[in-house]
């Protein structure tokens, strides 16, 4: 009986190794096939472009900045440096690291050349620096380590190709790129699982990162109607829509609620049951 | 032909058994405290397979020390299996070391996957977690059959009226396999929790009717009744310990990394899984030894090779 158990064990998991290389074959399989948009015309500058800018406010009593222990890496406890969770950071009822970025209009009809400078990302005091940062499809993204200790860098897009490589202390910067836009991209240090950063990447230029002061300015925006997104990792996506004439600065400011924020966390229990 | 009981290979059965518990442990760490791809290379770690010092911080701890105890159940599996092959004359016997080993080196090799293809992470974990509750099952299975207990006389027990202990012991270890396999799933993110629950249901109510009928229909007999109740007692721990796990994870839902007390729960709950997994391992097979079946269970096959085989003694 326990052979006929074992044997169906295994050939239950071969089955399924099946499935997955099946269903896997490129590492992208499973990814949205992104044929890529017809080829869109580059935008060419009339010199009539705007600016978009604002501030990200939060109402409300913030969260309480939850303590991280950084105790399991003696570099990490030791570097200097507050050690809370920053994932909402609110100074005077401005809120800090809110990604906001342009959808419609001209910017999804046109085309636009990747930025030649490199986007970095640091690891410093065991933490990622930026938290929230954007990035044009194939720009380069590069990672650097400026801690006494070993990080690695884990990416877990879905539209992009997923990988996960390890950063020594004192070793070369790590450069990749991003070939699909997706907003937004989570990344984490497996060895430090407190450290959390947040990739958006786009295929135009038209995005910011509000500031500590919740400020932020998206500049040389073509005349045209737009959809502004305001997104943050815990207190959720929202939109608003705006028109920029030519030449035109525009002022576009959001306000999150403080109920939004750490709030009672829900489990998916099933495909269409969510349990509070 | 007569087989003997082998005390050492029955030892070394049990410290495998042991050794696979506590690499059952490893593995939980290393999912509770998400520390999955922390090593973000196989088979070596960090281009070496014994790293430094400098290396072994923060959640490498974890899923080096899962690999370095799975790397000695390994070897420990590959000597256990060549000694039953030389040692055992049951012919069945050394197939099970070898599906053992077979095993565990499946469950290396998906351990290696695991690693190599983070962004199938999530279904690569279920057949992780099955190949290595069923692995469990198979060394907790020799041990039994090496014991001093199994080789004793036993009165061959009646089956009795109604369901038949043999099957719903079979079915019994049947569901907590999938309810482990159901967990996994849940806990790597690959499924939502309904399943697993649903199947606490399932599970609670076979190994609570199994349980109530083997203390029932053979209250003396405490070669069966002691597994029975011994299961009965680990059901009733895990799901508390499921209960509480659950809360943990729902509390936790916001901490910046993985903490106590919800790092112990989910990896009691897993292990104490485990154990209720062999316990039912141990309750099955011997209600299929002690326990006599039924005529209509019994192939005709083999009721026609007895029938002839009592003529020919006549």
């Amino acid at each position: 009986m326990l052979k006929k158990i074992g044997t169906l064990c295994v050939m239950l998991t071969l089955a399924t190794l099946l499935i997955v290389a099946g269903c896997g074959g490129g590492k992208n399989k499973n990814k949205v096939e992104d044929k890529g948009p017809p080829d869109k015309p580059v935008y060419k500058s009339n010199g009539d472009e705007g600016t978009i800018s604002g501030k990200v406010s939060f109402d409300g009593t913030p969260p309480t900045p939850k303590k991280i222990d950084m105790s399991q890496d003696a570099k990490c406890a030791a570097a200097p440096g507050e050690k809370t969770i920053d994932d909402v950071v609110v100074t005077g009822g401005k809120l800090a690291n809110v990604f906001v970025y342009l959808k419609g209009g001209p910017v999804d009809s046109h085309s636009f050349p990747a930025a030649s400078d490199a986007v970095i990302l640091d690891q410093q005091g065991c933490r990622y620096h930026p938290r929230v940062l954007g990035i044009q499809v194939n720009q380069t993204f590069r990672v650097t380590n400026s801690d006494e200790t070993t990080h690695n860098i884990h990416p877990s897009p879905k539209k992009n190709e997923e990988w996960n490589q390890m950063q020594a202390q004192g070793a070369p910067p790590i450069e990749k790129k991003f070939s699909r836009a997706e907003t937004l991209i989570p990344v984490k240090c497996n060895q430090h699982p407190w450290m959390r950063a947040s990739i958006g990447v786009l295929a135009h230029p038209y995005f910011a990162v509000s500031d500590k002061d919740g400020s932020y300015t998206i500049k040389n925006v073509p005349p045209g109607t737009y959809t502004v997104v305001f997104w943050h990792e815990t207190l959720g996506e929202q939109t608003q829509s705006i028109t920029v004439a030519a030449k035109e600065s525009k002022t576009q400011d959001f306000t999150y609620k403080a109920g939004a924020a750490g709030a009672t966390p829900s489990m998916q229990i099933g495909p269409t049951l969510v349990l509070p | 032909m007569t087989y003997r009981l082998n005390v050492r290979l029955h030892r070394f059965a049990i410290m495998l058994s042991c050794m696979t518990v506590a690499l059952l442990v490893a593995g939980a760490l290393v999912t509770s405290n998400e520390a999955g791809d922390s090593v973000p290379d196989w088979p070596l770690s960090f281009g070496r397979w014994l790293i430094g010092s400098n290396n072994f911080v923060a959640n490498v701890r974890y899923e080096y020390s899962h690999r370095f105890v799975a790397g000695i159940v390994g070897v420990t599996t590959l000597l256990f299996a060549v000694c039953v092959y030389f040692v055992e004359r049951r012919g069945w016997m050394r197939s099970l070391g070898l599906l053992a080993l077979g095993g565990v080196i499946a469950q290396a090799a998906i351990g290696g996957l695991r690693v190599l293809l983070p962004e199938y992470k999530a279904l690569i974990a279920i057949p992780h977690a099955l190949v290595a509750q069923s692995f469990f099952a198979v060394i907790v299975s020799m041990t039994v059959f090496t014991s001093r207990s199994w080789f004793e006389p036993h009165e061959h027990r009646p089956e009795g009226g109604g369901v038949s202990l043999r099957q719903l012991s079979s079915i019994a270890l049947g569901a907590v396999l999938l309810q482990l396999v159901l967990g996994a799933g849940f806990r790597h993110g690959a499924i939502g929790i309904a399943p697993h629950i649903a199947g606490a249901v399932v599970v609670t109510s076979l190994i609570g009717v199994t349980a109530a009928l083997v203390i029932r229909r053979h209250r003396p007999e405490r070669y069966l009744t002691r597994p029975a109740k011994l299961a009965l007692g680990l059901l009733v721990i895990q799901l508390g310990l499921g209960i509480a796990a659950y809360l943990a994870r729902l509390a936790s839902a916001n901490d910046p990394q993985p903490l106590e007390p919800m790092i112990s729960l989910t990896v009691a709950h897993l292990v104490v899984g485990a154990l209720t997994l062999a316990t039912l391992v141990v309750l099955a097979l011997r209600c299929h030894q002690v326990v006599a079946p039924r005529k209509h269970e019994i192939p005709e096959s083999v009721r026609a090779f007895r029938s002839s085989a009592r003529g020919a003694a006549a």
